[in-house]
């Protein structure tokens, strides 16, 4: 993120971002437009302990910890609707991050990586039961619901979007600020060999389990706002491993470990998801969403096995070698590769 | 059927290049690729055009490419602005669009397409007979894949984007708030077909209407009645209840605990289990180990119900009742999963039944048979259900002689009206006013009435025969 | 009391069916480094083929594995060909997005054959019991569990007593010594893909005959297998056996003595404690992350 280029990209990206709902006003591009940027920033957030190289399954147990939280706390304390419950929300995030502290010590105690993926997959089964069960406290299957504003139908989206849209902006600053710190160079040392990583100093107990605990703060924030705008929770729709599958194939399709990369994944998936069983699936014959869904991801996967991001920044620079090739003998290429970051571990 | 989004497509093309123009000031590139990828839908629109009647699956694999394009070309931006369609002037003779989304894929999808069968029969009969207010009805569907967030998509584009006249409600259960949500908003009519949770009426939303005779928790109120009218020596002494956690269906087994348990029939067995429990062995032998005389299932499903019998036939387990909140109201679909040996003396609470007298039940068989094929008896529950919510707002339309939502939700609650499932009223907050079930019990291959006592079909067949 | 001990014979038969499914997930990963998601789906698949081959073609499901195995086992092939041999780096990782994307188009396919309706596979022995301690157990859970012990066998007298076997340890040991050794490691990777595969075949008749299924069944099972596999150690049969066994006679003890809705809860529980104490699972190797 140091070269002019790159903010000049993110300029005009965020300005695209800001003048959307206003180009796109419909209520259908609103409501596409604000779970895209939701999964952005639930992306950016799974990321940062994704620096790790500690694949977490099971995040949405923080969406659905920070769902729980506003609408409970709503509920309670007998708020009304408002703006005033986006500041709720981030009440949602802190209690997702308390929450990350016990269960990131316990998984990770765990340093083999399959077992890793399984306890925190295992985390989201449980707590759904746990809201199912408890119901005294989580009114068990019969959900809670979220107060709603008294906004029109027209105007109601655009609040939310750009509460996802400071969401997603938030959490991609916070992960480019601390890929470029010191304690993200150490989380990435981790991911590249953890022993060796803890030969030359990084605390990597203290590293990875503050990693787990801050990417839990932006997704509980993001379930919150989620809840919000959904007006009504059930354990199994914020509990729920396709959340953690979206984050997850947003981030390995737009490249780990990049800043960029899950933002590209989680606007292309999300839309892309949507508007196929938006168009395709009121034929009665479901199946073709899939199948597409299915063809596009081996596509990608195959064709760009580290990723989108990291794909073509590696194509660029590889013209960009040739070119210097030409002009020069020497060439340069370690200075680029931290732009991309991952290509290989 | 198809006509909406064909009109959809239309706009996609307008708007394409008027944003074509409008963008290409300031950034040329991005209203270029608009235009560019709009090029492609044009054929595709011109097919749908004509063939906009049953162009049946020519249609879908065009549309899916198109789509595809749509999804692997266009970044977010750009496909999201292409739906940003507002109707053209509309004629008078424009039909009257009613939209909907359904579970027509995951979870709920086989309730989903039984609402829709019901839906579209419907609509079929309403056209036959000149319309709503003279307009033909063209009815939307959009599939929401059983999930929460694409529900949210749907109901916003229906009303919010594509501003439909009239909407249905949705199937799948955790669905039903959302929606109700956005209809609120928009001051939408929402009736629903499926969706009598307590937690949908404290929505206290006067536009949303449970289209059913009674509200869940009266569901199986009448077998207290039934069993209390046995000779107080042949009574079951014995229950056994499981339910599954499904917030619509939890709730029917409370109130018909309490009312046997003060009748002096003791509780034996009462669980709760996972929904998505894969595997109800275990729970069906505890059953079975209590040799309860009656069993009372809070089951979902077909499989589920088949999980229970299997296991209690190979138990040896037989009880003299044994009821089932949902499964056995889903016609031959429950009959050939158990076998119609198996189905002999089976009960279940049902709003619906080909044999009930009520209104323009004939013609609703007949028609349904005629489209789909099969027989009275293969006519699952959710078909009658979807189909009251069309007769609930033809009789709202007619009364007011409009098609404002608000004109609708005042008369909603101000009538009684006359549906397949008999009549219906509603409170405030869209609960029913009545407290009207049937019951029902399999005897010799399909289902007759044995309460309340003046529709009465049969007789109970008690105890129950044994398993085969 | 009998209520106890049948639920325990219940779980330790089921557990067996549930092992021979999660075999091949375990072989997968041993030898190719692959995670194989699609692995809930190929059951789920092969299921469907049971159950139309007896629908249709009025076919025995057990007689119909003469048939199904085979076409599962192409099937393998043809998967590892066209997708999982183009996967040179990240193996683990890659794999997992490969096979979730093969998933789901076999979802779609299968989706569209079938639609989304329930179906289970019928027969005699699926309904009939022998009285086992006072309860019935159904021929289906003994059959299976039979199958699964023979199929299980099979394959371990061919990973530890044949020729092929042993070029198989060898290439796990140490994939690049294998190839200088003249194996060819190439072909063993495809040939155990598909026996894997094949394995799904039983898996799959067993899994329709025990439970109503359809094409969305796969997600859920797949994360059953998946820990069954990890809990037992990654490439471990044994262990896949155990754990597996284990599990589930601890769910349906909790289901029948306190109550089936906390029994989930505990599934997840037990296996969370046991990979916090033993991350390597309980056979496989004591070994640090590697990625």
């Amino acid at each position: 993120m140091k070269r002019p280029s790159t903010w000049l990209i993110a300029a005009v990206a965020l300005l695209a971002a800001l003048v959307y709902p206003f180009v796109f006003s419909s209520t259908e591009a609103t409501t596409i437009g604000f779970f895209a940027l939701l999964y952005v920033g639930l992306a950016a957030s799974w990321n940062i302990n994704g620096y790790t190289g500690y694949i977490s399954l099971g995040h949405s147990a923080f969406f659905g910890i920070g769902a729980y939280t506003i609408a409970l706390f709503a509920t309670r304390l007998g708020l009304q609707g408002g703006y005033g419950l986006f500041a709720v929300a981030l009440l949602g995030g802190l209690v997702a991050g308390v929450a990350a502290l016990p269960l990131g010590f316990i998984a990770l105690r765990v340093r083999t990586m399959h077992s890793f993926v399984i306890i925190t997959i295992a985390y989201v089964m449980m707590l759904q039961l746990l809201a199912y069960n408890l119901e005294s406290i989580t009114n068990g299957p019969n959900g809670l619901g979220v107060p709603q504003p008294a906004w029109s139908g027209a105007f109601f989206n655009i609040p939310f979007y750009f509460a996802a849209l400071v969401l997603a902006v938030g959490t991609v600053l916070l992960s480019a600020w601390i890929r470029g710190s010191r304690f993200g160079l150490g989380l990435m040392a981790i991911r590249d060999d953890e022993d060796k990583a803890a030969g030359v100093g990084v605390d990597t107990w203290k590293y990875k389990l503050t990693a787990y605990v801050i990417s839990a703060i932006p997704i509980g924030i993001g379930g919150a706002v989620y809840a919000y705008f959904a007006s009504y929770i059930y354990p199994q729709t914020v509990f729920d491993p396709t959340i953690d599958l979206g984050i997850v194939l947003s981030v390995f399709l737009g490249g780990t470990g990049t800043i960029l990369g899950p933002i590209v994944g989680a606007l292309i998936i999300q839309p892309a998801q949507q508007l196929l069983t938006l168009y395709t699936g009121n034929l009665g014959t479901a199946g073709w969403d899939l199948l597409l869904l299915g063809a596009l991801f081996l596509v990608v996967i195959l064709l760009m096995p580290s990723g989108i991001v990291p794909s073509l920044v590696e194509r660029a620079r590889r013209t960009s070698v040739r070119e210097a090739v030409t002009k020069a003998d020497e060439t340069t290429p370690g200075a680029q590769t931290a732009v991309g970051g991952n290509g290989t571990s | 059927m198809t006509s909406v989004k064909v009109c959809c497509m239309q706009y996609v093309i307008a708007e394409g290049r008027l944003l074509g123009g409008r963008i290409g000031g300031h950034a040329v590139g991005a209203g270029r690729k608009c235009a560019a990828m709009t090029a492609a839908p044009a054929s595709v629109t011109i097919d749908l055009l004509i063939k906009s009647d049953g162009g049946g699956i020519l249609l879908s694999i065009r549309r899916q490419a198109t789509t595809a394009m749509f999804a692997l070309t266009a970044s977010s931006l750009l496909i999201a602005g292409c739906g940003t369609a507002k109707p053209a002037a509309q004629a008078a003779q424009k039909p009257v669009t009613i939209g909907t989304s359904l579970s027509l894929s995951g979870d709920f999808s086989g309730d989903g397409k039984s609402i829709e069968a019901g839906y579209k029969l419907w609509v079929d009969q309403v056209n036959k007979h000149g319309g709503l207010l003279g307009r033909k009805v063209k009815l939307v569907v959009l599939n929401d894949d059983s999930s929460t967030q694409q529900s949210l998509t749907n109901y916003s584009t229906l009303i919010g984007t594509d501003h439909v006249d009239l909407v249905f409600g949705p199937f799948s259960s955790p669905l039903t708030i959302p929606a109700e949500q956005i209809a609120k908003r928009y001051g939408y009519l929402l009736p629903d077909p499926a969706g009598g949770a307590p937690s949908v009426f404290a929505e206290n939303y006067d536009g949303y209407a449970y289209a059913k005779p009674a509200s869940v928790p009266h569901n199986l109120l009448g077998l207290g009645n039934l069993l209390m009218s046995l000779p107080a020596s042949e009574r079951p002494k014995t229950v056994a209840y499981a339910t599954s956690n499904d917030p619509f269906t939890e709730p029917q087994l409370p109130p018909l605990r309490k009312e046997l348990e003060a009748a002096g029939m003791r509780t034996l067995y009462y669980q709760v289990f996972p929904d998505e429990t894969p595997d109800l062995q275990p729970e069906a032998l505890a059953i079975a180990q209590t040799h309860a005389d009656a069993v009372v299932l809070g089951t979902t499903s077909v499989p589920q119900v088949q999980a229970f019998v299997q296991a209690f036939a190979q138990q040896h387990y037989n009880p003299k009742v044994i009821v089932a909140t949902s499964g056995p109201d889903q016609g031959s679909a429950f009959s050939s999963a158990l076998g119609v040996a198996n189905t002999e003396g089976f009960l279940v609470p049902i709003a619906w039944t080909p044999t009930a007298n009520s209104y323009q039940n004939k013609q609703f068989i007949q028609a349904y048979i005629a489209k789909y094929g099969g027989t009275a008896a293969s006519i699952p529950a959710d078909a009658p259900d979807a189909y009251c919510v069309g007769q609930l707002v033809q009789e709202l339309v007619t009364k007011t002689h409009s098609l404002k939502n608000a004109d609708l939700i005042k008369a909603l609650h101000a009538n009684t009206f006359q549906t397949v499932e008999g009549p219906m009223s509603f409170q405030m907050d869209g609960a029913p006013a009545g407290t009207h079930m049937f019951l029902v019990q399999w005897q010799n291959g399909s289902t007759k009435i044995v309460w309340p006592k003046d529709s009465q079909q049969a007789s109970l067949e008690y105890p129950k025969p044994a398993w085969h | 009391m009998s209520l106890v001990l049948g639920s325990v014979v219940l779980g330790i038969l089921s557990g067996g069916i549930y092992a021979l499914m999660a075999v091949g997930l375990t072989l997968s990963f041993g030898v190719l480094e692959v995670v194989n998601i699609a692995q809930g789906m190929f059951v789920i698949a092969a299921a469907y083929l049971s159950y139309a081959l007896q629908r249709y073609w009025h076919i025995d499901p057990l007689l119909g594995l003469v048939i199904t195995i085979p076409v599962m086992f192409l099937l393998g092939l043809v998967v590892e060909w066209s997708f999982i041999r183009r996967l040179k780096q990240d193996r683990v990782m890659l794999s997992i997005l490969v096979s979730w994307a093969v998933a789901l188009i076999l979802e779609g396919v299968v989706g569209l054959i079938f639609a989304d309706d329930f179906r289970s596979i019928h027969s005699w022995y699926v309904t009939a019991t022998v009285p086992v301690f006072g309860l019935y157990v159904p021929d289906i859970y003994l059959i299976g569990f039979a199958l699964a012990v023979v199929l299980m066998g099979l394959v371990y007298l061919l990973v530890y007593r044949s020729r092929f076997g042993a070029a198989l340890r060898a290439m796990v040991q140490n994939r690049e010594a294998a190839a200088l050794l003249g194996i060819d490691v190439q072909r063993i990777s495809t040939l155990t893909f598909a026996i894997a595969t094949g394995l799904t075949a039983a898996g799959g008749m067993l899994f329709g005959a025990i439970q109503a299924f359809n094409a969305d069944s796969n997600l859920d099972l797949i994360s059953r297998l998946l820990i069954i596999v990890i809990l037992g150690g990654m490439g471990s049969m044994g262990g896949a056996l155990v754990a597996s066994v284990g599990l589930l006679v601890a769910v349906n003890i909790i289901a029948v003595t306190w109550t089936p809705n906390w029994s989930t809860f505990f599934f997840f529980g037990i296996t969370i404690l046991v990979l916090v104490f033993r991350p390597q699972g309980f056979f496989g190797a004591p070994a640090a992350r590697k990625v």
